[in-house]
């Protein structure tokens, strides 16, 4: 697959026109993206948290993952929605950017560990106490990762 | 007067060397910055879940009570980090944070959301209790939580639109638009 392709195209799209000639566009689609961002960091740290039994110890597991779950689908939505807005505003720039790169990968990981691994196991009722454990610290580092790349992509 | 004041304020600080450091620091003031952006989806990421569930939009089968009771603290542990690294970054850049329209309505928006919250969890600790299973919260728990959501949003947009330069004090700016962002040189020169 040719990403530099798709970059070139994203650059001279629709979208990079508006986001690149509407500042005040711009601003606000990052607004919802930080928002976003703040929902799912909210999402997978108090789900984290439940699976690691720090909080909401008197309330049923499955309960508690079923409500973040949710929430983190919704907020994963806005996410990449908002994102490729703005990357289209600076496409170029972010394809020679090394930490774009890493916040995409880590993007990936997540999505993949979060939809095929976190999931699929704690939906059985008898997931063990330490793979539990071992599928929380997995989800706040990556998501962490995330996170923090996306920050430095503004750094770098 | 209160610009004036203000301005001094920042002009103090932006002269130590701590903050010059700081300000010309290649990875300290990244960090920071990233520490601030981190804890923010911690300490809102709770408050967000905790508001959303009192308008029944999220974790409806969950005890609000509980919900709101169990993430306090990691919720104001978050808040704690967010406030300090946020001192931080006004100590990187105190001039021009200070002239910052952005940053004066965020300061605003903040002191309106302490309120809210203040309000909220007055009303929590009055309440009878008996609705924290309902899908729903009462009305007046409705009202403070859409507030939240409100207000906290415009920080996050506020605190954001902060690193734009659209109405800093160089640009042509109006005379009320000079005295809200507190540009006192510039207003002097009128």
């Amino acid at each position: 697959m040719d990403l530099l392709a798709f970059f070139n195209w994203l650059d001279a799209s629709f979208l990079a026109r508006m986001s690149k000639a509407y500042g005040g566009v711009f601003a606000v689609v990052q607004m919802f993206h930080l928002l976003a961002l703040v929902l799912l960091g909210g999402a997978v740290v108090a789900g984290a948290l439940r699976m690691l039994g720090v909080l909401l110890r008197d309330v049923p597991r499955a309960l508690v993952l079923a409500g973040t779950w949710r929430v983190f689908d919704v907020a994963l939505v806005l996410i990449v929605i908002s994102g490729i807005f703005m990357s289209s505003a600076v496409a170029m720039k972010l394809y020679y950017n090394e930490m774009f790169w890493v916040k995409m990968a880590g993007l990936l990981v997540g999505m993949v560990f979060m939809y095929g691994i976190e999931r699929p196991l704690l939906r059985r009722p008898q997931s063990g106490a330490w793979p539990t454990r071992l599928v929380a610290c997995a989800s706040l580092a990556t998501w962490f990762t995330v996170a923090a790349a996306g920050r430095w992509i503004g750094f770098s | 007067m209160l610009n004036e004041w203000l301005l001094a304020l920042a002009r103090f600080l932006a002269a130590q060397d701590w903050s010059i450091s700081l300000h010309e620091s290649i990875y300290m003031y990244g960090w920071i910055e990233s520490v601030h952006v981190l804890t923010l989806t911690v300490f809102l990421g709770m408050l967000f879940l905790i508001d959303l569930r009192m308008l029944g939009w999220a974790m409806p089968s969950v005890s609000a009570e509980a919900l709101a009771a169990r993430l306090d603290r990691p919720m104001l542990l978050g808040f704690l980090v967010m406030v300090i690294s946020g001192l931080l970054l006004y100590y990187a850049i105190p001039v021009r944070t200070t002239q910052s329209v952005w940053f004066r309505m965020k300061v605003v928006l903040m002191l309106a959301a302490g309120v809210n919250a203040w309000l909220f969890r007055r009303r929590m600790r009055a309440s009878s209790h008996d609705w924290t299973g309902s899908s729903v919260a009462p009305l007046r728990f409705r009202v403070g939580a859409g507030l939240s959501l409100l207000l906290w949003s415009g920080v996050v947009f506020t605190g954001r639109a902060i690193a734009y330069d659209w109405f800093d004090c160089h640009k042509p700016l109006s005379t009320v638009m000079l005295w809200a962002a507190g540009c006192v040189d510039e207003l002097a020169t009128r």
